[in-house]
């Protein structure tokens, strides 16, 4: 079942890569969520990598997303990492977040051993 | 006084052409001995000169109102000067020796004018007027090519600073360094941000070194960049090593209360460079022990 705004790709050992597409409504979280981690759950999913490749800027709104996903993904025990991160995301990110975020991050899905 | 002025211009100008070969000796003469001396401006060129401004001069006279300062012909003579000052400062000239020498200009001009006998009080308080008004509008100018030089040499020694606080270094595949050295502000950790992400991304950089030993003070805000800096690092995926960081730092983050558990910190930049190894799990051995 294909979930709207949503590519989730199966890339192996475990691993599924979520790339957001322009017509993601993040307005409607909780359904987006539960189809994320229903397709994750059926296929034993150990890894949620989100690919922010093509987003230049994350507001506070985004980053809610984000976080809420990454909280859901904890629940049923799977990792998320976001990956790609553009300077102007990091940059503009790191002047609102005060917290650590719920989710990981990496340069990429290769890298090993991401923060 | 438009009247006036007409009249006094004609009379300039006939003396001007009168004593043209003159006028132009005495410049020339003159501009030897300022510029000639000090390699500013070469025999040829104080020529040309001399007999640009005399002919600049003239036009300008011949015009309607010389004082309108948006005629065509008095922005050429501004251009003139401008042109001349921004030559003599870029050869290392001294912007009062130039104006020194536009006094003259003016000094030569009014002399000019003791040859005919036959002008009277009212003629030469215009002319006097006219050439006052017209190279006190040129010494300005020429100030404000000055200032124009100097603020565009303040501006490239700026971005030169710029350039040279931010030397991000990849120290090893996959490894950055940064030392940052002196005050961090607002403006200067947004240049240290912006150079430090691009790195990453263009380097597809696993660690970053992010030292402090020349940090000499630190307040809140200083703290609060170095910890906006580090979680960005983290953001883009790499690891943030704060190394160097000196006792009366401690002290001062301590008072601050400045929580710094999210950041990896060490001693000194060869501890965090052996940390950054670590974590991409390079290792470096002495092949003579």
């Amino acid at each position: 079942m294909a979930i709207s705004g949503i590519h989730l790709t199966p890339i192996g050992s475990g691993d599924f890569l979520l790339e957001p597409t322009r017509s993601l409504d993040i307005g409607n979280q909780g359904d987006l969520i539960e189809g994320v981690i229903h397709r994750m759950q059926r296929t034993k999913t150990q890894r949620l990598y989100y690919d922010l490749a093509e987003l230049p800027v994350i507001d506070p709104v985004y980053y809610g997303w984000l976080n809420a996903l990454a909280r859901a993904c904890q629940a049923v025990n799977v990792q998320m990492v976001c990956i790609h991160m553009q300077p102007t995301a990091a940059f503009a990110l790191s002047h609102f977040i005060t917290e650590t975020p719920h989710f990981r991050t990496a340069l990429d899905v290769a890298r090993r051993g991401e923060n | 006084m438009a009247k006036k002025v007409t009249q006094a211009n004609k009379l300039l100008i006939e003396q001007l052409k009168l004593q043209i070969g003159h006028i132009s000796d005495a410049i020339e003469t003159q501009g030897h001995s300022v510029f000639g001396t000090s390699n500013l401006m070469s025999t040829d060129e104080i020529t040309d000169f001399s007999l640009e401004f005399l002919e600049l001069m003239v036009v300008l006279l011949d015009s309607n109102n010389p004082l309108d300062h948006h005629l065509p012909a008095f922005n050429a003579l501004r251009g003139f000067f401008g042109n001349m000052s921004k030559q003599i400062l870029a050869r290392g000239g001294r912007m009062e020796d130039f104006v020194r020498y536009i006094q003259f200009l003016q000094r030569c001009l009014i002399e000019s004018l003791q040859e005919d006998k036959q002008l009277n009080i009212d003629d030469m308080r215009s002319i006097l007027l006219l050439l006052s008004a017209v190279f006190n509008e040129l010494t300005l100018s020429v100030f404000q090519t000055y200032l124009e030089e100097k603020e565009n040499t303040i501006t490239a020694q700026q971005e030169e600073l710029r350039e040279t606080s931010t030397p991000i270094t990849e120290i090893w595949d996959g490894v950055l360094t940064l030392p940052i050295i002196g005050t961090l502000d607002s403006s200067r950790t947004m240049i240290v941000m912006e150079a430090l992400l691009n790195r990453i991304a263009a380097d597809r950089a696993s660690a970053v070194v992010m030292d402090v030993t020349g940090v000499r003070s630190i307040d809140s805000q200083v703290s609060h960049h170095l910890i906006q800096m580090v979680r960005a690092v983290q953001l883009m995926g790499a690891d943030a090593i704060l190394t160097g960081i000196r006792p009366e730092i401690a002290r001062a983050l301590t008072s601050l209360n400045i929580d710094l558990g999210n950041v990896t910190t060490r001693a000194s930049l060869s501890d965090g460079l052996k940390e950054a190894f670590r974590r991409l799990g390079v290792q470096v051995s002495n092949t003579k022990a």
